[in-house]
């Protein structure tokens, strides 16, 4: 498998909440580092953080472009999270339920085999759009 | 030197080395005419609107930048590159888009660019901060 197919089958295994698969694509010594200054250390640190993002609201990740080079893999993502529960707390800024985030972000992966050692992401571009149309 | 006959990654390296030793006509060849520039402190169309924007950064900061990660497309079409920007106040920039600088303000941060190529040339360039604010200054 290319490390491009690998990588779509990896976001098809987030955008289908299917942790036990995506816990394969990481080394058990992965590192996220996420340019809001998020880091985590570790495939279970890493899953129970998407697990509780998941938890409130529904987050889908499109692709818009990856192409690999050596042992890196460079990904430009799109991601929506749509509110399912008022999220007072979430990770990027509090919403309502029925509110939607737009993440744009380029992303690194660092691999070894068949597994992500390091995932480094920057967001390019941002957009809210209330539930309420505020 | 065209991206083909010398390898992409030499390609960038001789852009950022003409960059950093700010030879526009060298870094300038580099951009399509048409270029779309999303930058940090700046959002431009075309190879003039980029490169007076530069001229204009140029008289009051030395900007130099240095490649970390480099991942080219096999089909040459793109380019992500993992970039330490270090920029040093000349004088004094109370309106600098992303800040103000005092001379000798130094500030430090690393982005994400993506670049899209055409005929050798860059039709459009992204870039997205990885370093947190908080942690850019020197």
């Amino acid at each position: 498998m290319t490390p491009e197919a690998r990588f779509r089958a990896y976001i098809q295994a987030f955008n289908a909440t299917d942790w036990e698969a995506l816990q394969g694509y990481y080394a058990p010594d992965v590192r996220l580092v996420i340019g809001n200054g998020t880091e985590l250390n570790g495939r279970a640190a890493i899953v129970d953080f998407y697990g509780q993002v998941k938890r409130q609201t529904r987050r889908t990740i499109e692709i818009v472009q990856c192409f690999a080079d050596g042992q890196t893999l460079a990904a430009e993502i799109e991601s929506e999270f749509l509110a399912i529960e008022n999220a007072p707390d979430f990770a990027v800024r509090p919403m309502a339920k029925g509110d939607r985030y737009y993440l744009n972000s380029f992303v690194f992966y660092d691999f070894e085999g068949e597994q992500y050692t390091r995932i480094r992401a920057a967001t390019f571009r941002r957009e809210y759009r209330s539930a309420a149309g505020g | 030197m065209s991206a083909r006959a010398s390898g992409l990654r030499p390609w960038f390296e001789a852009y950022l080395a003409a960059f950093n030793r700010a030879d526009f006509p060298a870094f300038g060849d580099y951009y399509a005419e048409d270029i779309v520039f999303h930058g940090q402190a700046a959002q431009l169309v075309g190879r003039e609107a980029v490169l007076a924007f530069y001229h204009q950064v140029r008289t009051y900061l030395h900007e130099r930048i240095e490649l970390i990660s480099f991942v080219g497309a096999p089909d040459g079409s793109r380019i992500a590159a993992e970039l330490h920007t270090t920029l040093l106040g000349l004088r004094d920039w109370p309106d600098m888009p992303t800040g103000p600088v005092r001379a000798g303000d130094m500030r430090m941060r690393v982005s994400f660019a993506m670049y899209d190529i055409a005929d050798d040339r860059f039709t459009r360039i992204r870039t997205a901060r990885f370093s947190p604010p908080g942690r850019e200054a020197a």
